[in-house]
């Protein structure tokens, strides 16, 4: 990307900031998610207690049957108590995200979008739990995050980002290369502008960044590799963005895999069939989540 | 979701056949190690009354008791056998899986014409291996008509349809379904592929049965499967289970050797290889799965 591209989109990026519809609590819990430190139960209570839209949100997502809780929680404390600090944190961002931007005029389903961020991180977490490579609640916020480039584009592009998906659609390719095609970057590079205006952590600044560049042959961190594989593996079981992408996957001969390996010995033993019809077990859930989320 | 069985067993509480019975998804996962089928949640019930219905033929009550048959009774290998065939009842239509025709029409075939446009010959070779009454090789018959125009202009296709079972190879070659079979096919297919045969059945153009040959073949039969070569697509669907473990590793190995080098091989839509040969490379696919025998100077782009 040229240095002046690199500028006209760090520009339109810095508007978005400015964009009232992002909660109050949002960047706060973002930071004390990434912060070594774990934050306090209170911390966390007094964010929340801003926005109660944000909590009763919260509570009803802990309710789901995705969380096996035997009584739902009535209050945050509660849900704290029942599923942990972490759980909650990622449970609150990801209602603020979805609750962050006007996703009116956007050139795909808003819905559509966030099940696939919303599948990346669920399946993330999974997969890092499995095989205890990456920390699984970072894993699930880097699967979360990923594509949060896309939701840029749509705001401050939206016009060149339509053309991007339409082209995409019309040729069955990953978006990503459309965007290539079509803009002349591609919604990781407006991710990271705005991740690192955010103050992102570094290592999901990377994911955001980097997640297509491993098929470029680029080295990576477990934790792009990871995301990487499971955002393929999401767009090839019906959490991508609602198109037929027209392509194969070979998970197991992709540089990432690889990379995984190096980390982990076991990680070859990985039955991946199975987990590929867990992943679609849990479609209907998610479905169910980005319903009570970002209705 | 909870589902109690309406059959129900003489003397059996109803909450015996509740889906949240964890006993149902240690059996799912006793299926998956023996036979690498899985069960999805949403097919739950299935396997439910499956295991309803050969609890009430060899007359067992409860769930923990037909778990330990499946698990450590000399008779564990025909009863899972015989559960197997509970799960694979009607599993056979057209169109079961639109996602592995999509795969093979939209991204397999041009791949496999573009590898072999330098060939004099111009012939596609498909295998449905375990045809049973013929429900998969008329679908992909039908699938590859529709690209006879387009694509395959100029090429020959050629379905070979196996089966052991004589009376199923009989029916196939008639051709003739009724509604259950067609249930999943698209009315654009019946219209233009089907002739009425009678108040309840349709019948298979000649056009699309010309394109396939019945035969009568045992998998397990190491002589014959020699011969099955040069073949670019294989289906062998629900099939793998009815074999032990070293029948299914032959099996698996014959089919790597009589595919061509870039070629694919279909399971089940739940159902996977378990690491049965580590030379095919498992393949994703928009909404399907599959095994491909890697090219001799290529890995997959």
């Amino acid at each position: 990307m040229s240095a002046s591209l690199e500028s006209s989109l760090r520009e339109r990026v810095d508007r978005i900031e400015s964009t009232p519809a992002i909660p109050a609590v949002f960047l706060p819990l973002l930071n004390l998610l990434q912060s070594q430190s774990s934050a306090s139960l209170d911390e966390v209570a007094r964010l929340v207690a801003y926005d109660h839209a944000i909590a009763a949100q919260c509570l009803r997502v802990a309710s789901s049957p995705l969380f096996g809780l035997a009584k739902a929680p009535e209050s945050i404390r509660a849900a704290v108590v029942m599923l942990g600090l972490r759980r909650v944190e990622t449970i609150l961002l990801t209602c603020c995200l979805g609750n962050a931007f006007s996703t009116r005029d956007w050139p795909i389903d808003a819905k559509t979008f966030w099940t696939h961020s919303l599948g990346c991180a669920m399946a993330s977490r999974r997969f890092s739990a499995k095989l205890a490579c990456c920390d699984s609640d970072k894993a699930y916020l880097a699967g979360l995050l990923h594509d949060i480039g896309f939701m840029v584009n749509c705001i401050v592009f939206p016009d060149e980002t339509s053309v991007a998906v339409n082209l995409a659609h019309e040729r069955q390719i990953p978006l990503h290369q459309a965007e290539v095609a079509t803009m002349g970057f591609t919604h990781s590079a407006s991710g990271k502008a705005l991740a690192e205006k955010w103050h992102i952590a570094d290592d999901i600044v990377q994911v955001i960044a980097c997640h297509h560049l491993i098929e470029d042959g680029r080295s990576s961190s477990p934790l792009v590799a990871l995301v990487h594989l499971i955002d393929l593996l999401c767009r090839m079981r019906n959490l991508g963005y609602g198109y037929y992408e027209s392509h194969g996957v070979d998970l197991q001969g992709d540089p990432a895999w690889a990379t995984l390996v190096a980390e982990n010995k076991n990680f070859d033993e990985l039955d991946i069939e199975r987990f590929t019809f867990e992943m679609d077990d849990s479609l209907a859930e998610i479905h169910q989540l980005v319903n009570i989320i970002f209705a | 979701m909870s589902v109690t069985s309406s059959t129900g067993v003489s003397g059996a509480r109803e909450d015996t056949f509740s889906l949240t019975d964890p006993i149902y998804r240690q059996i799912r996962d006793l299926i998956y190690r023996v036979s690498g089928i899985y069960q999805p949640e949403e097919k739950l019930y299935l396997l439910l009354n499956a295991c309803t219905r050969r609890m009430q033929q060899v007359k067992v009550d409860n769930s923990r008791t037909y778990w330990n048959l499946l698990m450590a009774s000399p008779n564990r290998d025909p009863e899972m056998r015989a559960l197997l065939n509970e799960i694979t009842i009607g599993e056979t239509c057209f169109f079961r899986s639109q996602p592995q025709l999509d795969a093979l029409r939209n991204i397999i075939l041009p791949e496999l014409l573009k590898e072999k446009s330098r060939q004099i010959v111009k012939r596609v070779r498909i295998w449905s291996a375990g045809c049973s009454t013929g429900e998969e090789p008329h679908t992909l018959a039908m699938n590859l008509l529709e690209e006879s125009e387009g694509r395959l202009k100029g090429w020959t296709v050629d379905i070979q349809a196996t089966d052991l079972n004589d009376r199923s190879l009989e029916a196939a070659k008639a051709g003739i379904y009724g509604h259950y079979a067609l249930r999943l096919t698209p009315e654009f297919y019946k219209h233009k592929y089907f002739s009425r045969f009678d108040d309840k059945h349709l019948q298979v153009r000649p056009e699309v049965r010309n394109l396939i040959t019945f035969n009568r073949l045992n998998l397990r039969d190491d002589a014959r499967m020699l011969f099955m070569k040069g073949i670019d697509v294989i289906f062998c669907c629900n099939v793998l289970i009815y074999f032990d473990g070293i029948s299914k590793t032959k099996v698996v190995n014959h089919f790597f050797n009589d595919l061509n080098s870039g070629g694919y091989l279909f399971l089940g839509t739940s159902e996977s290889l378990m690491k049965l040969n580590e030379q095919f490379h498992l393949m994703h696919f928009p909404g399907a799965i599959s095994y491909w025998k890697p090219s001799h100077s290529s890995t997959k782009p």
